[in-house]
């Protein structure tokens, strides 16, 4: 077998157990500022999602693995239909035109934020697309996922519905 | 001998038996001669060597540009992983860049993502004298250290690069475009003398990728053209 095959093969293995690594835990980190319009205009903070778990991801559309999850987020929106949950999807660094030019191939009911030059991404200290942040209802960053996933399933949903329940069980108290 | 000293020496010594090892010592490299009085030094990033960079430095070599293609994941027998290249030993790269300056041929090494760092590692290692020849182009380079959502990023240090010229080629359409002011900053205080282009409505590895784009395949096709127009553009030939 020839070195580079072998390498190839190492590589291939190692390279699933970094993707393995999956969601990580963070001890409630306060968020940094959200600060982006949507597509109506409007300008959006965290301020508006208070009370909510919030989903934020951060895409582009020339990503593959974030057009890849996308469906799922918009099954679990309306899975959660009446629930509190905020899926929020904050454009990076990309032109309006780019955008619409995309939600012309792919309709979601979620909100879209755009973040044309980049400076909500570097708030937030993303360096990969796409890259998604869990936030419980008090505002504060639960989990970090890098990486695309199925929004409406497994490890995922499990993670999202705790946070829902954590929430719930505050608000009784 | 450890363990990893010896499969360093079973590698060199299976591509030293194999076709065409161009000099021992010296990672194993493809030579496209030229008659042209500038040297390329392609080092393809941790996939490995693809087919359109083939084709590229064929075309350059074609237009008078002598081009060395090396692929350092095969030479070195490490894992298809950009941290792979941190792995790569530097005196093995000075002595490819010495041998290259050996050519008196304005030398331009061209690194893709993470190769950039046993480059720039080798190119702090050369005398001022010899770095001052030499010219460098990273495609989206990847320096850092640290890049964790949340923190800030760290990038690495590679000691002095006073002297060197730096032209990254940085895709419009990359998660580190929005970086990128950063990297040049920290490649200025290392001394380099760096400049940048931003490639528009290309991606990342535009050459290999599995769904790409009709621009990104004709650009492709005509990445020979791309970096000739950069070279010539930059001024350093």
């Amino acid at each position: 077998m020839k070195p580079g095959m072998l390498g190839m093969i190492a590589g291939v293995l190692l390279a699933g157990a970094v993707q393995a690594a999956g969601f990580e835990a963070r001890p409630a980190t306060p968020a940094p500022d959200l600060l982006a319009q949507d597509l109506a205009g409007a300008t959006k903070t965290l301020a508006d999602y208070r009370g909510k778990v919030v989903l934020l991801n951060f895409w582009a559309s020339w990503c593959p693995p974030c057009l890849r999850e996308m469906p799922s987020m918009e099954r679990l929106r309306v899975k959660m239909t009446g629930r509190p949950l905020a899926v929020v999807a904050l454009d990076s660094a990309e032109t309006r035109a780019e955008v619409d030019a995309f939600l012309a191939k792919m309709q979601v009911g979620f909100p879209i934020l755009l973040d044309p030059d980049g400076s909500n991404t570097k708030r937030w200290k993303v360096f990969a697309l796409p890259t998604t942040f869990l936030l419980d209802a008090s505002g504060r960053i639960r989990y970090v996922l890098t990486g695309p996933t199925e929004w409406d399933e497994g490890e995922a949903l499990t993670k999202i519905e705790a946070l829902l329940a954590e929430a719930a069980a505050a608000q009784a108290r | 001998m450890n363990m990893k000293r010896l499969e360093r020496f079973l590698a060199a010594l299976l591509f030293a038996l194999g076709a065409g090892a161009a000099h021992a010592g010296l990672p194993e490299h493809r030579v496209f001669a030229a008659e042209g009085e500038r040297l390329l030094l392609w080092v393809s990033a941790a996939r490995g060597r693809t087919e359109p960079e083939l084709h590229a430095a064929g075309q350059l070599a074609a237009r008078g540009v002598e081009t060395w293609s090396v692929d350092l994941v095969s030479a070195y027998f490490l894992p298809q992983l950009p941290r792979s290249m941190d792995a790569v030993p530097t005196p093995d790269m000075v002595d490819w860049l010495r041998a290259a300056l050996a050519r008196d041929k304005q030398v331009v090494v061209y690194a893709i993502n993470r190769a950039a760092v046993p480059v720039l590692r080798a190119a702090a290692a050369l005398d001022p004298a010899e770095r001052a020849r030499l010219c460098v182009m990273l495609a989206y380079p990847n320096l850092y250290t640290v890049a964790e959502p949340l923190a800030e990023p760290e990038y690495l240090n590679f000691g002095s690069l006073t002297g060197l010229r730096v032209r990254v080629l940085q895709p419009r359409r990359s998660a580190a475009t929005p970086w990128l002011p950063g990297l040049l900053d920290s490649l200025a205080a290392q001394g380099v003398a760096v400049r940048h282009v931003i490639l528009e409505n290309l991606r990342e590895g535009w050459w290999m990728r599995e769904t790409p784009t009709e621009f990104e395949m004709a650009e492709s096709r005509r990445m020979h053209e791309l970096l000739l127009r950069e070279l010539d553009e930059w001024g350093c030939q």
